[in-house]
C-alpha cells in the first residue's frame, strides 16, 4: 500500500466525507437512478416514474451503506429539464443522502443546479460534470447558485493520454481558455471531485486509474470515477453476458476494487440496483486496504468497514 | 470491390451482415436487431451513442470497405452527444486543425485517433441518408431494400485507418526523487516507505 506525500483534502458533503489518505475514510459509493432505459421510468421527458419501486432501490442502497460502512449518494440523471425536478424532490424526500445532477444535456444540469439553489437543497448537490465543453451559460448558472460541489471530468478529446488529461485539468491544454480546476473554483466550486474519466476498453480506460494516483499526488483532491464504464463498454464481454450474465457481473463488481486499489476516494458504479453486490465488494477492499495501510499511522474512520465488518 | 479481410476491422456494439452491400445504418441511440434475411442486404448496422470515439469507429469500417456507398442515420438522436448531427457535420464540413468536427452541436466533438486522410475518404465514399428520428423499421427496411445494391463500388482500393501516433516526443522517464517505482514524469512511489510524491 503507499500514502501520499501531499496532504489530501477531504470534503464533507451533506455529512459524507470523501478523501483522505487510502485507508482513512470508506470508499463513497454512488449508485445511478432514472438512467436511460432504466425500467422504472415510464416517461423520461416527464419524469414519470414507479415511485414504489424507486423507494426501494433508495432504500437498499441506503441499507447497504449502513451495513457496510461505506457511505452512498444517489446518481440521478435525467434526460429532461422537468425529469430532473421531479427526480431532485423524491429523491431528497426519501434519503438524507447527497445526490448528483447529471445529464448528457447542459440545459438539463443547468436547470436542476439552479431548482436545488432555489428550494434549499444545494448543500446536497454535486454537479455532474465541469467538463472540457462547459459552456459560458453553465459557468454563469454555477457561479451564481449555491452548489459548491462539483465533479471536474478530465476527459480530454484531443489528447486522451495521462499528460492531456492533467494539462486539461491544470491549464485548459489549449481545449479551455483556463484549467479546468481553475474554472471550477471561478465558478464558486470549493468542493472539487476528479474524475479521471473512464474511456472504453482499447480506448485508454486503464489510464484513469494511473491518473487517479497522478491526481492525488499532484492536488490531494479527492478523485473517482464511473469505472463501471469500462466494462460495460467492452462488447467481448458483452458477448460473454449472453453466455453466462456472472461473467459480466463479476468484471463489473471487480472494475470497483481496481479503482480502489488505485486510490479512489468515490465510484460512481452505476446501476443503484447493483447496490446489494457493489457495497461487499467496495468494502472488503477497504478492509485491506486499511490493513496495508496501518503501517503509515493511517487510523481509520470510526464507522470504516473494518471497524464494522471485521 | 473485395473489402479488408477481417473487415469490420474495429470492433464496436454491431451487427455484420453482407460485406458486398452499398448500405450501412446507423441507428443512433436506438437498437434495432434485423433479421438474418434482412442482414444480407446491409452491410452493418448498429448504434452510434458519441460524438468522438463513436463516430471514430464508423469512419474506420467504413473507409475500409469501398462497397459501402451509402449511410442511412435513423433511430433517436443521442441527447446531449447529438452524434447523428455530428456524423452530418463531419461529413459535411471535416475537422478543424486541432480535430475539432466543424460546425458540429455535440458536447465534445474531436476526432483523435484517425488520420484526416480518412476523413476526407469518407466525405467522397459515402453518401448520407438522413432519417434521423425515424424509428419505423417498415420505413429503414424500405430504404434498405433501395440502397442496398445501388451503384457501384468506391473506385478507390480499402484504406486502412492507423491509429494516429502522437507527435509527442516518446521521451524515456526518469524517476525524480527518492521513489523508485514510476508512476508519471514527476510522480513516483517509494516502494520501502510506500510514499507516493
Amino acid at each position: 500500500m503507499f500514502r501520499f506525500q501531499k496532504e489530501q483534502k477531504i470534503v464533507n458533503i451533506a455529512g459524507v466525507k470523501i478523501g483522505g489518505q487510502p485507508g482513512e475514510l470508506a470508499t463513497v459509493l454512488a449508485g445511478t437512478i432514472f438512467y436511460p432505459n432504466h425500467k422504472i421510468v415510464e416517461d423520461g421527458g416527464q419524469g414519470v416514474f414507479d415511485k414504489k419501486k424507486a423507494e426501494v432501490l433508495i432504500n437498499k442502497q441506503s441499507s447497504c451503506a449502513d451495513e457496510t460502512g461505506n457511505p452512498c449518494m444517489v446518481h440521478i440523471f435525467s434526460s429532461s429539464e422537468v425529469g430532473i425536478k421531479k427526480y431532485i424532490d423524491f429523491v431528497s424526500e426519501i434519503t438524507e443522502a447527497p445526490f448528483l445532477i447529471d445529464s448528457t444535456e447542459a440545459c438539463v444540469r443547468m436547470e436542476g443546479v439552479k431548482y436545488v439553489t432555489e428550494v434549499g437543497l444545494a448543500d446536497r448537490a454535486i454537479n455532474n460534470s465541469i467538463n472540457m465543453a462547459i459552456t459560458d451559460d453553465e459557468i454563469d448558472v454555477l457561479r451564481h447558485s449555491g452548489v459548491d460541489a462539483s465533479i471536474v471530468m478530465g476527459f480530454n478529446a484531443m489528447d486522451s493520454s495521462l499528460e492531456g488529461r492533467i494539462a486539461l485539468l491544470e491549464n485548459g491544454a489549449n481545449v479551455a481558455e483556463k484549467g479546468l480546476i481553475q474554472i471550477a473554483e471561478d465558478c464558486g466550486i470549493s468542493k472539487i471531485l476528479i474524475d479521471p474519466s473512464i474511456t472504453p476498453i482499447g480506448n485508454g480506460a486503464g489510464i484513469a486509474l494511473r491518473m487517479t494516483l497522478v491526481a492525488k499526488a499532484k492536488w490531494g483532491y479527492p478523485v473517482g470515477s464511473g469505472i463501471h464504464n469500462a466494462p460495460s463498454s467492452w462488447n467481448w464481454l458483452r458477448n460473454k453476458k449472453k453466455e453466462d450474465a456472472l461473467i459480466y457481473k463479476a468484471c463489473d463488481m471487480g472494475s470497483i476494487g481496481l479503482q480502489q486499489m488505485a486510490a479512489g476516494d468515490f465510484i460512481l458504479y452505476g446501476p443503484i440496483g447493483n447496490a446489494p453486490y457493489v457495497f461487499p465488494m467496495a468494502a472488503m477492499a477497504d478492509i485491506m486496504i486499511a490493513e496495508a495501510a496501518a503501517d503509515f499511522d493511517i487510523i481509520p474512520a470510526d464507522d470504516h468497514p473494518i471497524n464494522k465488518l471485521v | 470491390m473485395s473489402c479488408m479481410h477481417g473487415w469490420p476491422v474495429v470492433k464496436g456494439d454491431y451487427q455484420a451482415g453482407n460485406d458486398k452491400s452499398r448500405i450501412c445504418v446507423v441507428t443512433l441511440a436506438s437498437h434495432f436487431e434485423l433479421v438474418p434475411e434482412c442482414m444480407k442486404k446491409v452491410a452493418i448496422i448498429g448504434p452510434c451513442h458519441t460524438e468522438n470515439l463513436g463516430i471514430e469507429k464508423i469512419i474506420a469500417n467504413v473507409v475500409a470497405n469501398p462497397n459501402i456507398r451509402f449511410i442511412l442515420i435513423c433511430g433517436e438522436e443521442s441527447r446531449g452527444h447529438m452524434s447523428g448531427n455530428t456524423l452530418k457535420a463531419i461529413h459535411a464540413n471535416g475537422i478543424d486543425d486541432n480535430g475539432r468536427i466543424i460546425s458540429s452541436e455535440g458536447a465534445i466533438p474531436f476526432i483523435e485517433n484517425i488520420p484526416e486522410d480518412a476523413v476526407k475518404r469518407f466525405q467522397v465514399q459515402v453518401q448520407l441518408i438522413d432519417r434521423i428520428g425515424e424509428t419505423d423499421m417498415k420505413i429503414i427496411l424500405q430504404i434498405i431494400e433501395e440502397y442496398h445494391n445501388k451503384g457501384d463500388a468506391f473506385s478507390e482500393p480499402p484504406m486502412i485507418v492507423h491509429a494516429v501516433q502522437k507527435k509527442r516526443k516518446r521521451e524515456k522517464l526518469e524517476i525524480k526523487g527518492a521513489g523508485d517505482v514510476l508512476i508519471s514524469r514527476d510522480v513516483s512511489l517509494d516502494a520501502s516507505s510506500g510514499i507516493i510524491a
